[in-house]
């Protein structure tokens, strides 16, 4: 685009709406492109793609997996907190300052995205392990995604979108040798079985946390990037 | 300043480049390394994963120094993975590539020179931690000195994760790339655990395997440390690390036809090597002091290392290794009246050592199984063990859990070797019985080693051994409660002390080989 073409109304809308009345139709083709370049801005499709992923080597895992013991929770666990880790990295902005300075419905989307891919990611993730053997099941699935994913939130608030994938990583080294461990704190909910309540409420304290944070203030700029 | 009213220089000739160009570039690189802002994570990591296990152990070299290859580095390798990738994609990110590709230095020196400036930070780092951890456990006393192969085998991992991370950042540069770097770390050191566990015969080369299926406690004391499986991984990393790296010369961009000519036979070097130490891995085999591979074993490793053993001052003196000072009141208050009962008849033994192990076998899964005490020589000398068991300060156990489980544990096993009730475990091994015994025959060493361990109270801590076939449990099949066998040992708990003793002293003999019957039993 070059300066000559600011002004101009945008490919999708005809050019008796430019300047002409605002109908609700008009409202929702605007709304839907919004939403669809904020995605594209924050490379949904490809964060999709891996979440596909994920669940495809969920679904190989389970297969080789045992069914007890430390393994049949470890390797769930990375995929887990390798889908968190990509969520968290959607939330870098390519445009930093403009577009927090323009963009009104800005908080609205950075709801909406983590709370939607993170939907996506549960959702991807049971279809991959539906009619194998999940150590903790759908709900430990939805408990551990929802806290790993707050964390790459909470990271991307503290380090930038670009680098929130150490939080839910760092988060599960610690945790790995806590499942042999017999780790008693909720907040290394991993380790707690899924029916553990204060385990539960730790991961969504966490998960809300980390939306809130996200909504009400973005993901961290770098100057760098 | 603008370009007319710069300061004209004379043309310089040509010269060759010193060392003043590389080393100003390291600078540059160590300075806007993204390793630095990573340091003070890693360094929590270290005091999460490692250092806090670590204190909530007894200070022994060896099982402090498993720590730092097993917990810091499946931290440690996924985290660095990730911000070598972030280091690698830096330049595709920022769209430079085309920009720096033409500078004066080969593009191949300058990602050299950027991986080179993340691995000196990220071992930076694990050695401050390694110094801080053996420099606290040489604090508190720990006998012998330290280990080092587990920290080469960390510092190769450590610098083959940045490496790794590196090459796919470069390859592929993108905002997901440092992330899924550290997955598939991630994912390859779990599934490596899968694979040793699975028995897999080349899994033994996954970086986190310390010594095979030995616990931790079990190595490096008795005898040195085997470095055989330590030197196969630093090989297999190296040459991983290696051929991540030169496969980065190996683009047109990255330099000259003899630059990528020597980046190729790098790339072929690294891959031989990484090769190689996974071969030698697979030939890895199980024995009495840790894996040992033969085409890499030296024999003076087989050398016991010379130490004065600490001992106690009963009438059956227990002496153990001095590492294990600290414990001798505790193993001298669990077996000191077991032994003490035997006193004085014939074959009892007459003093107490601690050895590394009687005997090792694998099992299944990845395990070991240990021998328990054996009683030999003449006289008659106890050889105890202590690898694999539970030691005060290990966690919450404390001096009164550990006496009752070496009791427990051990207690049944002394009594049986010493009645002559016949091994189980694999021939060859020396090993008796742990509380089983094989059906039929034996059954006046049964209602001996029953009466025994009734008057020595060691019947209630039951071990829970691993049946072989054939083999049924003491207290059940042939010693059923209720039978003829069960009322002829409480008939003999109850003698006299020194009623018992003279019987065991006259049949002793004849009840180890088996010639006793029950009615020949006061």
């Amino acid at each position: 685009m070059t300066a000559a073409e600011v002004g101009r109304p945008a490919p999708e809308l005809a050019p008796g709406q430019v300047g002409g009345s605002a109908g609700p139709g008009r409202a929702g083709r605007a709304g839907v492109r919004l939403v669809r370049l904020h995605a594209a801005s924050r490379r949904v499709l490809a964060c999709l793609l891996v979440l596909v992923a994920c669940a495809a080597a969920l679904r190989t895992a389970l297969h080789w997996l045992p069914h007890t013991g430390v393994l049949s929770r470890q390797i769930p666990l990375i995929i887990e907190a390798g889908a968190a880790a990509v969520i968290g990295v959607t939330t870098r902005s390519p445009f930093g300052e403009p577009e927090r300075a323009t963009g009104r419905w800005l908080p609205w989307l950075r709801l909406a995205l983590p709370v939607t891919l993170t939907g996506a990611a549960v959702g991807a993730l049971a279809a991959g392990s539906a009619s194998a053997h999940l150590a903790y099941g759908s709900v430990g699935l939805l408990r551990d995604v929802a806290g790993f994913t707050g964390i790459a939130l909470l990271a991307a608030a503290v380090l930038g979108g670009a680098l929130s994938w150490i939080g839910p990583i760092a988060y599960l080294g610690v945790t790995l040798p806590a499942l042999s461990g017999g780790w008693a704190t909720p907040w290394i909910w991993p380790a707690r079985p899924p029916h553990d309540r204060g385990a539960a409420i730790c991961a969504a304290l966490v998960f809300a946390a980390g939306v809130a944070v996200i909504t009400a203030r973005g993901a961290r700029d770098s100057v760098r990037e | 300043m603008t370009a007319a009213t710069a300061p004209v220089t004379a043309p310089r000739s040509w010269r060759v480049p010193s060392a003043a160009g590389p080393a100003r570039l390291l600078r540059v690189e160590l300075r806007r390394s993204p390793m630095l802002w990573l340091l003070p994570l890693l360094a929590a990591a270290f005091y999460v994963s490692t250092y806090h296990p670590a204190m909530d152990n007894p200070p022994f070299w060896n099982i402090r120094s498993a720590m730092l290859q097993s917990h810091t580095l499946l931290v440690f390798a996924p985290l660095l993975a990730g911000a070598g990738a972030w280091a690698g994609s830096r330049d595709g990110r920022r769209g430079l590539v085309d920009l720096v590709g033409v500078t004066a230095m080969p593009r191949w020196a300058g990602q050299l020179a950027s991986w080179v400036a993340a691995t000196i930070w990220a071992e930076l780092l694990y050695l401050a931690g390694v110094a801080v951890l053996y420099g606290v456990t040489a604090d508190q006393g720990a006998w012998g000195g330290p280990l080092w192969w587990p920290v080469a085998v960390g510092t190769a991992t450590v610098a083959a994760s940045c490496a790794v991370g590196f090459a796919a950042g470069e390859w592929l540069p993108g905002r997901f790339t440092a992330g899924l770097a550290a997955l598939v770390v991630f994912l390859a050191l779990a599934g490596g655990a899968f694979a040793i566990q699975d028995d897999a015969t080349y899994a033994q080369i996954w970086p986190l395997n310390v010594q095979g299926p030995f616990p931790s406690d079990s190595y490096g004391i008795f005898y040195p440390y085997l470095p055989d499986l330590a030197i196969a991984q630093v090989m297999f990393l190296a040459g991983l690390a290696v051929a991540a790296l030169g496969a980065l010369g190996l683009p047109a961009a990255a330099g000259g036809r003899w630059l990528r000519g020597a980046a190729a036979a790098v790339t072929v070097a690294g891959l031989a090597a990484a090769g190689t130490g996974t071969a030698l891995a697979g030939t890895a085999r199980l024995e009495a002091n840790g894996m040992v591979i033969p085409a890499l074993h030296d024999a003076a490793s087989d050398r016991p290392t010379p130490y004065t053993p600490v001992c106690g001052r009963g009438a059956v003196p227990v002496c153990l290794q001095p590492a294990y000072r600290a414990y001798l009141a505790d193993v001298t208050a669990a077996l000191g009246p077991l032994v003490s009962q035997l006193a004085g008849l014939p074959g009892a033994p007459v003093r107490v050592t601690q050895v590394d192990v009687t005997s090792v076998h694998p099992a299944p899964s990845n395990g070991i199984g240990f021998g328990p005490p054996v009683i030999e020589g003449r006289p008659a000398v106890l050889y105890l063990p202590l690898s694999g068991l539970t030691l005060p300060g290990e966690g919450n156990t404390r001096a009164a859990a550990f006496i009752s489980n070496l009791r427990g544990q051990y207690g049944l096993e002394i009594v049986n070797e010493f009645v002559g009730l016949p091994s189980i475990t694999p021939p060859g091994t020396g090993a008796t019985a742990i509380g089983v015994v094989v059906r039929g025959g034996h059954q006046a060493q049964l209602v001996i080693a029953g009466a025994l361990e009734r008057v020595l109270g060691l019947g209630q801590q039951q071990p829970g051994p691993r049946l072989p076939h054939g083999a049924t449990p003491a207290g059940r099949g042939p010693f059923s409660p209720g039978g003829q066998q069960l009322a002829a040992s409480k008939r003999f708990a109850a003698l006299p002390e020194a009623a018992r003793h003279a019987w065991l002293a006259t049949h002793l003999a004849a009840l180890r080989a088996d010639r006793v019957t029950l009615s020949e039993i006061p």
